[in-house]
């Protein structure tokens, strides 16, 4: 019995040892934030002892973090209102007609998800410079929502199949035509595929990087993560505080939404890997 | 298969999302490919110069240090992500209370953007001041190393992150699978006196191998498109100490402005990526031929 006690302590041990590494990293980002510079550069990774707003009073009386803020916010909301329109109506014309073509199509689509994001950057940093639109939202959500839809017209595609036919069939019947059965009676079952793929992307689009850094070079133009860098080298190596505070705001909004929608988030993401 | 058979509605239904689709993922492929022929500096014309990128590729050292040093990359995060994520995953089965509590808490790491990671393992990593990972070491009375430009342990410092990232997403994908197998199974064994050690290794991990085949594809493919925390970390430096394929294919392009060479890199990439799903995807396959045999010779 005893030696059962010990094996559940130690398992018990073992667990949040796990747990403080995962997320050590991220409470001490927060801490460090409300710490003065002084504190920081001398007892990094102490507890506060003298707890201030200063930080944040400095990023946001600039105001340059609720601009990137905003730009960030208004791709992410474009895109996901795209990625959920284009994915459940394409997955419905794949799940729900009987044409010989849609196994194939399904195949094309899911072949995306193993396409790197990287191989865009050149052809289509040529084509916007071409076409002028460089620094523009839409450079941005032109990737974002052709690359989120390998996996949302999975996830819709695999929900609607749970949609018995009979039901779509019924509603031709009684003289439906497609389109409203889509609208009455399929996308509003669809609802929490919707929540998924919306919460899952909305996270992935406001975290991007890769996409920002190539297609956007202008101050006035720049999301979140990029502006973050950017603050990163504005206070260089001796106002860390600052960048604490200005990280610890940026990474608020998905967290925000991870804790609220947690269940579809990890659901989409695992679905992933399941069906990938 | 459905039941629809309205081909107007169908090619309003489906073609908006394919031709965007066809436009953001299948036209920079195929500029890339065209791409990776030419010589281009940005301005000016494009030189058509036949395979003369591909032999260049193959005669450049930084490419096959940047290969290699994306083989180390994959090994160190794959097996990070799908050792620590399984042994947790594990542990995480004999928990009774707390466990949505905890699955939530691992997950946080992977919705944080890349841009705050790289800040984070930059002050643990620091010297000046003492970075925390330098402070344990310290503890232990070794000297404080800078991590980031020290060329043996810079490689590894930049894949620690992205392993770190998504532990705990793998972990959760794993204990999904795990908490869904068929308890009488486990039950039966039980009774006839296996140990939990057993029943892990010999019924639950072998039950659960077509998830870990999946989620490896899932690793693989991650793994070998890592760019935004090497690239912020070190960009490849010092020297190409710690370039990875698309750091370099991102520099070629975006700093010598080098479009065509750039885009060999590109087609490279995406070829590795899809050699290697294709390869995960024939073992998987092989796999369920091999079950379902089993199961059929066990049937009769």
């Amino acid at each position: 019995m005893a030696k059962k006690k010990i094996g559940k302590i130690v398992f018990l041990i073992v667990i949040c040892l796990f747990l403080a590494v995962q997320l050590y990293p991220v409470l001490w980002l927060f801490l460090a934030s409300i710490k003065p510079t002084t504190e920081l550069s001398a007892a990094p990774f102490a507890l506060p002892k003298s707890p201030t707003l200063a930080n944040y009073i400095k990023i946001f009386s600039d105001g340059k973090i609720l601009g990137y803020m905003w730009n960030s916010f208004k791709i992410t909301a474009v895109s996901i209102v795209l990625i959920v329109f284009l994915s459940a109506t394409a997955g419905f014309a794949i799940s729900k007609f009987r044409f010989k073509l849609t196994g194939r199509i399904y195949a094309f689509f899911t072949f995306g998800i193993m396409i790197p994001v990287q191989i865009t950057l050149i052809p289509l940093f040529i084509f916007y410079s071409r076409m002028h639109i460089l620094n523009t939202s839409f450079s941005l959500i032109l990737p974002q929502v052709g690359f989120a839809l390998p996996l949302s017209v999975m996830l819709f595609v695999s929900f609607y199949s749970f949609i018995p036919n009979e039901l779509i069939e019924s509603a031709i019947v009684d003289g439906c035509s497609p389109y409203r059965t889509f609208i009455s009676i399929v996308f509003p079952l669809a609802k929490n595929t919707v929540i998924t793929v919306a919460s899952m992307h909305s996270i992935f689009i406001w975290n991007d990087f890769i996409f920002a850094n190539t297609f956007i070079s202008e101050q006035a133009a720049k999301t979140v993560a990029l502006g973050l860098k950017d603050y990163v080298g504005a206070f260089g190596n001796v106002d860390w505080g600052a960048t604490y505070a200005a990280i610890a705001v940026s990474i608020l909004p998905p967290m925000i939404v991870y804790f609220a929608l947690n269940k579809w988030v990890a659901e989409g993401m695992t679905a992933g890997a399941v069906k990938g | 298969m459905g039941i629809l058979r309205d081909r107007k509605a169908f090619c309003v239904f489906l073609l908006p999302g394919l031709l965007f689709y066809i436009l953001a993922v299948f036209y920079p492929i195929e500029e890339s490919i065209r791409l990776s022929f030419m010589e281009w500096g940005g301005i000016g014309a494009r030189k058509f110069v036949g395979l003369e990128n591909y032999i260049h590729m193959f005669r450049d050292p930084v490419f096959y240090t940047a290969f290699v040093n994306n083989l180390i990359y994959l090994v160190i995060v794959v097996s990070m992500q799908l050792i620590i994520g399984l042994i947790f995953a594990v542990l995480l089965t004999y928990m009774t209370k707390h466990v949505a509590l905890i699955k939530t808490l691992y997950y946080v790491p992977c919705i944080i953007t890349t841009v705050a990671v790289t800040q984070l393992f930059r002050s643990m990593y620091a010297t000046e001041p003492t970075g925390l990972i330098n402070q344990i070491i310290n503890v232990f009375g070794i000297r404080s190393i800078s991590w980031l430009t020290n060329i043996k342990t810079v490689l590894a410092a930049v894949s620690l992150p992205e392993g770190w990232r998504f532990a705990g997403m793998y972990m959760v994908i794993f204990y999904a699978a795990l908490i869904s197998l068929d308890k009488e199974v486990m039950e039966a064994a039980r009774v006839d006196g296996a140990t939990d050690w057993q029943l892990l290794i010999k019924i639950k991990l072998p039950m659960i191998r077509q998830i870990i085949l999946l989620t490896l594809t899932m690793c693989l493919t991650g793994a070998l498109r890592g760019f935004d925390i090497p690239f912020l970390l070190t960009n490849g430096g010092p020297g190409n100490v710690s370039e990875l394929m698309s750091t370099y294919m991102y520099k070629k392009a975006f700093s010598s402005n080098q479009y065509g060479y750039g885009s060999t890199l590109s087609v490279f990439i995406i070829i590795e990526s899809i050699l290697v799903v294709a390869l995960l995807r024939a073992v998987m396959s092989e796999e369920k031929t091999l079950v379902k045999k089993k199961q059929h010779a066990g049937g009769q």
